[in-house]
Formats: structure tokens, sequence, C-alpha cells
């Protein structure tokens, strides 16, 4: 070689410009990348398709019949019972008539309907859900007024009224009721003012998907579409501190002393975002609420006890954490990655006097130790390891990796609190397994279920939660994991009072819930019961910390509340669905009790139905009808032209009065393997490595 | 006087090996990466073939036949498009796992729309040369077939999809991730609506 420097160096120039081309090829996977990932914040720059959609239908026209909304709440004790008023206002030449989809609070119950027609005032009567339609159709068609509540989820009420005539107004109020939250001596009240996000499909049949929609209003309309005004008047029981609206401004008025007047400082706002109101008691937090209602010969009971905030040893016990985590292909994607995150989080949170386990499955499954150990630094990073190299691969059984975790070698260990999170999709069959197997091995471990994903099987991890006394949750993306995962565990880290008991000297009561839960820090127990006649004594005992703790209470110290029989029947009807999932009883039997205790109670739910009719003949006969579904406001923080893009403006030509195409929103997942990429990329590791080693085989020779 | 080179040739040799190993590792790693790069495809391939004899079982025995006795998912249509020389089969529960094998049918409660999704890069990289006007069959389990025609196509974020609840004709879509040439994971996809004929 010496002999020929020259060739020497050109050969070097040779490898310098293969090494250049595979610059090259990198740069190339690099802006295909950049290519892929620029297009996050712009999707309608690269617009090459044909939209042909109206999502979820777009109305650029103002709606005919205009809307206004006035929330009365008062909260009295731990009860708020809210007027919900509803002007329609025809603003047309025509007779109309007008739907209006709303949300209420899940565990609200609503009961009156009342329309109001210039001097008149007509009351609404609850009927089954049929017949209600029935009457309202039939009086529609005779030209009367008339107006509907139905209800089309627990949480989604949707109000009709008919023959409204030209520059007419028609109030609608409905009224109903819902405890008010309380954690941790804080006191929430939660007004839904926006039917947000989007339902799931895999739940609902599809024969009432219409039913829960509505069309969309465009921006261009404003905001002021349907404004709500807010007033509450705070009755606490006691003197309210530390008042919070974290949502919206408010002005408040100090009546008395233990008597608040809230209203929104801005008078009307958009109903776009959800109103919170929060307050705290001046002195010490009451620990005790007890309420009464004598109807229909009956009396009812609500009582919500709190125990005391915290261990009064000042430990929280050490637990005994099993984490279970699903790695079958179905999790494959953003779900494995968010589980992992979900696990790492959990990890995090572990302290040395506790023990811990994982067992991962698919259509294996392996236990990271043979039983549960001491978190000490080593065994966690051990586990940090384990979570991080797990894959989403094989099929899905989850029954060993249940009763694995079920196995416990100390049942009777009351050092320890043993609790399961479990972590999955719930893309499985063998639901009675499962369930029965949760029965029959539960013992003394909770079982917590974490839904991953944004179709989990709620059903089944709801099921499987309650039967074994723990909480589902759902995250739902990677970016909820944090927030998700810092409550539950934040709850998790210390329960309170667990063996619950309650008894009850003197006359027997039907109480709720029948199977207790355990109480975590700041929750209280509220109970609601039925009975002949309230007298004797309720005593709630348990343990707290290991000790034995109770507290009784005086049934005859109880003050009246009118809410609480149906706070009792719609606590009740919560009951019947859950027999409905757990299998205990068919569609039909759980209907009809529905039926039965909305009847009774004059509640409107998933059976009944309040309906007002006009006697009075409104609409000359001749005159048409025209029917519209009011608009709704996109939820605060969604971007509308990023939902609809392009389409508002065809919306624009056609939309006018008439409904909107309506449509289902669906998340669509994820669908590129790249495997292209991975070869690309081990093309240039072993194109670089073959031209390194060759460059050095030429320099050796030289 | 003697040893001194003799450390020098040690140095000399080991920064020769060293390198060299490194070099040779590279190499390794590159056709690991290629090797677990080639099973997807090839995987997505032996797949189709194992699924297309489950579908004619199960189309003479009216019920779905599971692939591979493991298989968490059952084959629930085959669909073609004539022009390109595309069939496949189709598989149930819209899972990633069983994106690997073949398209996947979303689970809906609709009648009337079928949304199908696959990997752009396996199954449905025919999305890129497919036409407004294709023909597309589908025949189902139960041996009943049904043609539809792309009417077009459309772009949007995974997030910000919605299908007509109550359409006029039944309606298929075909979706897949876009743009369909990139290797990297991104948020939009690229859906392809058909009409019954």
């Amino acid at each position: 070689m010496p002999a020929f420097p020259f060739l020497s160096r050109s050969r070097h120039r040779l490898l310098l410009g293969l090494t250049l081309l595979l610059g090259l090829v990198a740069l190339i996977f690099l802006t295909d990348r950049l290519c892929a990932s620029d297009v996050e914040g712009d999707p309608d720059a690269i617009g090459s398709g044909t939209l042909m959609l109206r999502g979820k239908g777009v109305m650029t026209a103002l709606p005919a019949v205009r809307l206004g909304t006035d929330m009365d709440v008062t909260v009295s004790g731990q009860i708020a019972r809210v007027r919900v008023t509803q002007v329609f206002r025809n603003a047309s030449s025509q007779w109309m008539e007008a739907s209006y989809l709303y949300p209420l609070p899940e565990d609200g119950a609503v009961d009156s309907l009342k329309m109001v027609v210039g001097q008149r005032v007509i009351i609404g009567h609850i009927k089954r859900r049929e017949e209600a339609r029935a009457i309202y159709e039939k009086a529609r068609d005779e030209g009367k007024k008339a107006g509907l509540v139905e209800s089309e989820r627990p949480n989604l009420f949707r109000n009709s009224v008919a023959n409204v005539g030209p520059g007419e107004t028609v109030l609608v109020a409905i009224e109903y009721q819902a405890p008010v939250r309380q954690l941790g001596g804080e006191y929430a009240l939660r007004l839904p003012l926006v039917v947000g996000s989007r339902y799931n499909p895999a739940q609902t049949p599809a024969a009432d998907a219409a039913n829960v929609s509505a069309p969309l209003a465009h921006p261009a309309l404003g905001k002021d579409i349907n404004p709500v005004s807010i007033t509450v008047h705070l009755a606490p029981g006691f003197k309210p501190a530390n008042l919070i609206s974290p949502y919206h401004r408010v002005t408040v008025e100090q009546d008395r002393t233990e008597k608040r007047t809230i209203r929104l400082a801005d008078g009307e706002v958009p109903a776009n975002r959800d109103f919170e109101l929060r307050w705290r008691s001046a002195s010490a937090d009451p620990t005790i609420g007890l309420f009464r209602e004598q109807h229909d010969g009956d009396a009812y009971l609500m009582a919500a006890i709190t125990p005391p905030g915290r261990d009064p040893s000042g430990n929280a016990p050490p637990r005994d954490m099993t984490f279970v985590i699903d790695n079958s292909g179905s999790m494959g994607g953003e779900s494995m990655d968010a589980a992992k995150a979900s696990l790492l989080y959990a990890l995090g949170t572990l302290r040395p006097q506790d023990r811990f386990n994982i067992i991962r499955f698919d259509d294996t499954m392996t236990r990271l130790f043979n039983e549960s150990v001491a978190a000490s630094p080593d065994q966690i990073a051990l586990a940090r390891r384990f979570a991080e190299g797990l894959e989403a691969n094989g099929g899905t059984e989850m029954l060993p990796a249940l009763t694995a975790a079920l196995e416990d070698n100390t049942p009777n260990d009351s050092h320890f609190v043993r609790q399961i999170l479990f972590l999955t999709d719930g893309n499985i069959s063998n639901e009675k397994e499962m369930m029965a197997t949760i029965a029959a091995k539960g013992g003394r471990s909770r079982i917590f279920m974490i839904g991953i994903g944004s179709a989990p099987n709620q059903y089944l991890m709801r099921r499987m939660a309650e039967a074994g006394r723990g909480t589902f949750t759902n995250v739902g993306s990677g970016e909820e994991v944090a927030a998700k995962m810092t409550a539950l565990l934040d709850r998790l880290k210390a329960p309170v009072v667990r063996e619950l008991k309650v008894s009850i000297e003197g006359a027997p009561l039907d109480l709720t819930p029948r199977r207790l839960p355990d109480l975590y820090a700041g929750e209280p127990l509220v109970l609601l019961g039925k009975g002949k006649m309230l007298s004797g004594k309720l005593t709630v005992s348990g343990l707290i910390g290991g000790k034995p703790w109770s507290q009784s209470v005086d049934l005859s110290d109880a003050i009246d509340s009118p809410a609480v029989a149906k706070l009792w029947a719609n606590r009740r009807i919560a009951d019947v669905e859950a027999a409905r999932w757990a299998g205990e009883t068919n569609d039909d039997t759980a209907d009809e009790a529905i039926a039965q205790i909305g009847l009774a109670y004059s509640l409107v739910t998933s059976q009944t139905s309040l309906v007002a009719v006009d006697e009075t003949p409104a609409r000359p006969e001749g005159t048409s009808l025209t029917r519209e579904e009011l608009p709704l406001l996109l939820p605060a923080g969604w971007d509308f032209d990023v939902l609809f893009g392009g389409q508002a403006a065809q919306a624009g030509k056609q939309g006018d009065a008439q409904p909107a195409e309506s449509a289902e929103a669906m998340d669509l997942p994820q669908t590129a393997t790249g495997y292209a990429g991975l070869i690309g990329q081990g093309l240039l590791f072993l194109m670089l490595g073959l031209g390194g080693l060759a460059l050095r085989r030429r320099e050796a020779r030289a | 006087m003697i040893a001194l080179p003799a450390v020098r040739k040690g140095r000399r040799a080991l920064g020769r090996a060293l390198p060299n190993t490194l070099l040779i590792g590279l190499c390794i790693i590159g056709l690991s990466l290629m090797a677990r790069g080639a099973m997807i495809p090839a995987k997505a391939w032996v797949a189709q073939i194992l699924l297309d004899r489950a579908f004619d079982k199960s189309l003479l025995q009216h019920k779905p036949v599971k692939p591979w006795f493991w298989a968490d998912t059952v084959p629930v249509a085959r669909i073609s498009l004539p022009r390109l020389g595309v069939s496949q089969v189709v598989l149930s529960g819209g899972s990633g796992q069983a994106m690997a094998f073949g398209p996947t049918l979303m689970p809906l409660r609709n009648p009337h729309v079928s949304i199908m999704a696959a990997h752009r890069d396996t199954h449905f990289a025919f999305m890129k040369q497919a036409r407004k006007g294709d023909v597309i069959e589908v025949q189902f389990i139960d041996g009943q077939k049904q043609a539809y025609r792309i009417t077009g196509f459309q772009i949007v974020r995974w997030d910000h999809f919605a299908y007509p609840r109550d359409p006029a004709r039944p309606l298929l879509a075909l979706t897949t991730c876009y743009p369909v040439g990139a290797t990297e994971h991104g948020p939009l996809r690229l859906v392809a609506w058909a009409e019954a004929q």
C-alpha cells in the first residue's frame, strides 16, 4: 500500500462519501418524522381530503326559539334543592316546538314540572315514559301547549315544549334535589351546565343514540344563545367560611350569620362550563348530619356520619399492595404506556413500612415476587425495571392473575391493609367466573379497578370494584395518569375506618348501601333508610387504626327535611341498576321496579317522565308546527374549528332552522406499525458498523 | 528497552480490538432491529393466510372460527378491492393486537355504519392507491355480500372523528394513519368513506 499513497487517500474519500450518504439517509428518516409530528398543531393545513361529515351537527342560523335559563338553588344542611327555569321565547312568526338537552348531577332527582303560559300555571304529572310521550304528542297534534321532561341518562335530561305561538314566551320550571358532596370537611355543590364530552358507543345501544345528542351552535352566533343566571341561597346549618367558586366570578351577600346568598358577578354566563361552589364550616367540622321525612306513612332517614379525620396514632396503617397489570396484546400502544406510567407512579408512593408485589398477565402470568416483600428501595428499583420492560403481547387470561392476587397467606392479619390495584382495559369475556372468584376469595382484600384506555369495559370493572369493596377509576389517556392516580393513591394512603357496621336499636330500618365500604380520610358515611317509624339509636362502629371505634346518634334528633324520601328513592334506583349489571335481575324486572319507584315518588327516571298539558287549544287548526332542537354551546376549552374544520361553511348553506344531521363521535385507533422505520434504523446501524469496519481494515492494511 | 515496544504493541492491539467490538456491536444492533422490523410484515402476511382458512371454515360452519387456538379474536368478514387486487380477512375487536394480523372491525352498535381500521404500512397500505369510485366488496361470516363504492376521503385527528348516526345508505369507513408514508406515529388518520350500492 505505501507504494500507492494516492490511491489510499481516494479510498478514504470514498469512505467519507459513504458516511455522508448514510448521514443523508438518516436525515431523510428524520424529516419523515418531522412531517408526521408537524401536523399535530395544525390539522387543517393538509386538507387534501374531502370532508363529508357534519360532525355532531352544527347550527349556524340563530334558532327561532331563544332560551334563557335561571337556576335558583337552596342549600339547607346537606341537601340542595334546585329550581331550573327555562324560558322559551319564540322569535319567529311560526308556531314552534322546541326541545333542549341539559345535564343534571348524577344523583339528582327531578320531581316537579311547571309550565307557565301567560297567567296560567300548568303542573306536570308523573307518568310511565311511553304514556307521557303519547300524551305529549297527542296534545301537540291537537294544537295544545304541552311540556315534557324525559331522562335520557341518569345525568342527562331533555325538556320539550310544543305549540309556542309567534312572539310568545313559555316558562318551563323543573325542580330537583341532590345531596351536597362532602370531602375532608369541605362541602361542594356542582351544577352541570354543559353536556360535555362524547359518549362511549360501546356501552350504549344505538337505539337511543339520537336522544343523547343535540346540534352545536356555531361560534359566530356568539356565546349568548342560552345564557344562564344562578342564585344560591346557602343555609348549611352552620357559619360557612372559605366560600370558593373556582370557575365563575361570584358576589356573596351575608343575610344573617349563618346564611349567604351567592350570585354570578357577571349576571348571566354562557352555558359552557359547570358551576361549582365550595365551602367549609367556620367552627369545628360537623361530624353528624341527621335528617328525616314522613312520606305516605313511612319514615325516611338520611344520616351523614364523619369519623375523626385522622388515625389518632398519627400513622396511616401499613399497606400490603398487589399491583396486577394487563400486558395482553389488546393493551398495545397508548394503553400500555398509560398502564406502565400508572404503575410506576404507584410504586413511587410506597413507604418503607409497606409491602408490595406485582403480577403481570397476558395468556401467561408472572409474579414478580413469590409473596409480598417489604418496599425497600432495592425492591422498588427491581419492580421499576420489571414494569418498564413490559410489552403488550398475547391473549387475555385474567382469571389466574386475579386468583393469584387474591391469594392471602395471612387472612387474619389486621396490621396490614390489603389492597389490590388492577390495571387493565377489561377486554375479557369470562365475567361470571371473575365475579364468583371475588365473592369466594375476596376476604379482607380490597379491589381497586383502574380502567385503561378510552373504551374499557366499565360495567365489568365497576362490578368487580363494587364486589371487592374498592373503587373504579378510568384513566383515559396518558395525560390523565398523574391526575387520576394521585387522587386515587392519596385516598388509598389512609383508610381510616375499616369493618364498618351499622346497628339500630328500636324500630327496624331498611338501609342503603347494604354492603358498607371502607371510609377514607374525611369521607362521610351517608346512609339512607326507610322504615315504619324512627326511634331509638343508630350506632356506627368500625376499626380505626386497629382500635374499635363507634358512634351513636339518637334518631329522634333528626331534623325534618322535605327531600329525604326522594333521595332514598333515587338511591334505591341506583341499587336496582347495580343489580341489573350484576345480572341478579333481568331487564324487565329492573325496568318495572324503576317505573314503580318513579311513579310512587314522582321522580323522572329512565322509565317515567313528567308531562304537562294546557287543555285550552292554542294553535289554530290548519297552521303548521315547526320543530326545532335548540343548539348547545361547546364546552369551554374545546376548539370549534378543530372539531368541525371546513364543514361549517357547508353547514351554513344548508343550515337554517332545520335540525342538522346528527353524528356520533368516536376515537380512531393508532394504525401504524412503523416497521419500515425499524428496518431503516437497523440498516443505518448495520451500514455504519460495516463501513467503520471496512475503514479500519483498510487503515490496518495501509 | 525491550519491554517498552511490547507495552506499546499491547496498547495498540487493545486500541484496535475495542473499536472493532463496538463496530461489530453496532452491526448486531442493526441486524436485530431489522429482524424486529421484518417480523411485523411477515407476521401480518402469515396471519392473513391462516385467517383466510379460518374464514372459509367460518363460512361453512356459519359461526366464527378462531384462526389459531390461542387467538383472542375471530374473523368477521372479508373485504376486497378488485381494482387493486386486495383481499383481506377482517378481525373482530378493534384492538391493537388484532391489528397486527389483519384489519379490524371497530365495535359499534350502529347497524348502518361499519368502521374498519388497519395499519397503514401493512394491511391498509393500499389506501394510498385507492381512489374515489373504487368498489369495495365485503363478505360477512354468514355468506352475505355487500358492495360499497368509495365516495370520498377525509383526514381527521384521531380524537375528532365522527360518523353519521343515521345515514341514507349503509356506510363503510376504512381508517388508517396519515400521512401514509411516514414512519413515526402521528395524530392524523385517513378515512375512506364508502356507500353501499
